[in-house]
């Protein structure tokens, strides 16, 4: 599957934290040609192995893209029907002011989130941001058809059709971090003309967004010897200060904390050595993406960290260049073929 | 169930000091099962062997914890009035006028400084009156470190019951009812009264690993929306049965473990209700994210007024809790 594609595909479809299924039959099309073994674990990680030509016991990577999206729960049908919901993950409610939504109930039901006119806003409710407790979800039916098909439980994504834009930007919704899978199939289709040592294990996470959950786990079954995450950071336009990433101009990478030193390096080193553009990430603490909970996973997993620079990020139409997804694949690639066993011997500190 | 129920909402086990608590469950679940012990941490395991079909025997954790909120003395002044600092989450305005008692008996008031508007009132403002009247002679009862609960009877309603801490002994009660009416369960059940839940579910962390079940099953209590004017997002009722979690804020339950419980609920025609909590965690998130994952659900108990010593709820759903519990582990697991 082309690339682009993939992405479109993946923006469009439906895998709020802790409800991913709906997305896993698309990642396993795309990634299971470019692997040996393809698997989905007891927290829905999706897992694409390609072994390396090393000497037994081999070396192994883990790349670390997550895919849920964040979404909305309905936790009340109230007395005329109208849909009140909970956040799956972190949505600023002011986005979802006059959104399309999908409930997902016994069947998927177009909806909106309404509002109070401005005509009839008091002068203090103008003033403020609406709460989530404030919103509601309208699809039309009065309470008892609406419990007839909707239950507390349902999960709602927002309805976003991606677009590409001029420029080789594409919008949708849900780029994080779907943007960071369409990555890895980048990375695994490169990998086939590549002489690789060490094992890949391409692994869709789950529940990123609600606190790094899947890879959590899947970094505790894998136990790789190293790792790299792939996610989203923040780009202009609204970031003013100096240093802050861009579109197109290739994948952040980030130092600080959570890295290891020393695959920061060699990141830096390959994307000199194939001319890929890159950028710099700083992040000093818990870097508050799926590089954190494989870092401390265990006894500990030396892990860098992709960023692919996004535009407005958690809203539906966030927007990211199409040039950046492939050059994070293609930097990925490099390294992995870079990994062997003297390379992870070097990682450990004297 | 209600002598249980007031033995384990009024023994004392703030997080971390579960031993007055852990004895009293000990007693109450030794002749329900094959073995009791305890890990590091204190938790206590209680398992019964499965009996009948090998093939469907999975091996299953149970867990509702056991500590409770409380007040640890932070400094002891001059005239024998304690400062402290909150163990799990409490409110200044639930905590005024509050008697309070440590695990030697000692009982205390609580004060509080003069404060121009009530909504200043913060737990650095307020302190513990133990009756000494000097740091001395309150040495002699209390030390920097010790830990407080609220001090607070059982107040029987007819088919309603308030009382302290029935977040979470009313789990545990859940549990130790499940094990006395379980009769065949093809499951190997290792049931766990975990400790220290209401300062990050680290009991239930360190025994899920130890246990590394097939499948997890936690109890806790879960907020209503059935008050006067409260808040208007929640479904769950009292009286209307079992709350079946969807969603916490630490875990999203998953759809499969989900369905398993509204199926048996349908099935055995036990009252239902379906779950999604937006603000607290349970035990069910540490046994979910054990090792590689760990398919996990929860059964929740709906409460009014959490973490005040009148924590109340209904007799009828304690009883649906129970019995879907006891018709989840009688039946096949397959998640």
């Amino acid at each position: 599957m082309e690339t682009k594609e993939f992405l479109r595909r993946l923006s469009e479809g439906v895998g709020v934290s802790g409800y991913e299924h709906g997305l896993h039959d698309l990642i396993r099309e795309a990634l299971a040609p470019y692997a040996g073994e393809f698997s989905t674990d007891a927290l829905g990680n999706c897992v694409a192995v390609r072994r390396g030509c090393g000497e037994e016991p081999r070396v192994s990577v883990m790349l670390a893209a997550h895919q849920d999206e964040i979404g909305l729960m309905v936790t009340k049908i109230d007395e005329r029907g109208f849909l009140r919901v909970a956040q799956v993950g972190g949505f600023d409610p002011r986005v979802l002011v006059a959104q399309e939504v999908v409930v997902h109930g016994r069947r998927s039901l177009p909806g909106i989130i309404g509002m109070k006119p401005p005509h009839i806003l008091t002068d203090e409710e103008r003033k403020k941001a609406p709460k989530l407790e404030d919103l509601f979800i309208d699809i039309g039916l009065p309470a008892g058809e609406a419990r007839e098909t909707v239950q507390v439980g349902d999960v709602v994504t927002l309805n976003r059709a991606f677009t590409e834009l001029h420029g080789g930007l594409v919008a949708g919704k849900s780029l994080d971090d779907r943007a960071g899978v369409a990555a890895l199939l980048e990375c695994l289709r490169r990998l086939q003309s590549l002489r690789h040592a060490a094992d890949i294990y391409a692994v869709a996470t789950t529940q990123e967004e609600v606190g790094l959950r899947g890879a959590t786990t899947s970094a505790y079954g894998l136990h790789p010897d190293l790792a790299v995450a792939i996610d989203v950071c923040h780009a202009g336009p609204g970031l003013d200060e100096p240093g802050a990433s861009e579109l197109g101009k290739g994948p952040a990478v980030a130092v600080g904390a959570n890295i290891h030193p020393k695959l920061r390096d060699l990141l830096l080193a390959v994307a000199a050595d194939c001319g890929i553009p890159i950028q710099h990430e700083v992040s000093p603490g818990a870097t508050g993406t799926d590089a954190w909970a494989i870092n401390i996973a265990r006894a500990g997993i030396p892990t860098a960290l992709l960023s692919i620079p996004l535009r407005y990020m958690h809203t539906s139409v966030e927007t990211a260049a199409m040039s950046d997804v492939v050059q994070t694949g293609r930097l990925l690639a490099e390294f992995c073929g870079r990994v062997d066993r003297a390379l992870v011997e070097g990682l450990r500190w004297n | 169930m209600k002598d249980l129920i007031r033995d384990f909402t009024q023994a004392y086990g703030p997080s971390g000091n579960e031993d007055q608590i852990r004895e009293v469950i000990r007693r109450a679940v030794e002749p329900l099962c094959d073995r009791v012990s305890t890990d590091a941490l204190g938790n206590l395991i209680a398992f019964r062997q499965g009996r009948g079909e090998p093939v469907l025997r999975r091996r299953v954790m149970l867990a509702a914890h056991m500590d409770e909120i409380g007040l640890i003395v932070t400094h002891i002044d001059e005239q024998g009035f304690l400062r402290f600092a909150e163990v799990g989450g409490l409110s200044a305005h639930v905590l005024m006028g509050q008697r309070v008692v440590f695990g030697n008996g000692t009982e205390g008031s609580i004060g509080n400084e003069r404060v121009d508007e009530i909504k200043d009132l913060k737990l650095d403002k307020m302190f513990i009156d133990i009756g000494a009247r000097s740091a001395a002679e309150a040495r002699e009862h209390v030390e920097v470190g010790d830990m407080a609960v609220y001090q607070r009877g059982v107040s029987e309603m007819g088919t309603r019951v308030a009382a302290k801490a029935m977040d979470d002994r009313i789990g545990c009660v859940v549990i130790a009812e499940t094990l006395r009416r379980l009769g065949e369960s093809p499951h190997d059940i290792h049931a766990v009264f975990t400790v220290q839940e209401e300062v990050g579910l680290r009991g239930a962390r360190t025994s899920a690993f130890a246990v590394d079940p097939h499948f997890g099953l936690a109890f806790d209590v879960t907020g209503v929306g059935d008050t006067p004017r409260a808040r208007s997002i929640l479904n769950m009722e009292l009286g209307k049965g079992a709350c079946i979690k969807a969603k916490d804020a630490s875990l999203v339950v998953p759809p499969a473990v989900k369905n398993l419980l509204v199926k048996t609920a349908k099935d055995n025609a036990i009252p239902y209700q379906l779950e999604v909590l937006p603000a607290g965690g349970t035990d069910t998130a540490a046994i979910q994210l054990t090792r590689s994952g760990v398919p996990a659900g929860c059964i929740s108990i709906p409460t009014r007024y959490i973490h005040s010593p009148v924590e109340l709820l209904d007799l009828g759903d304690v009883e649906a809790c129970v019995a879907l519990a006891v018709k989840v582990l009688q039946g096949p697991i397959e998640v």
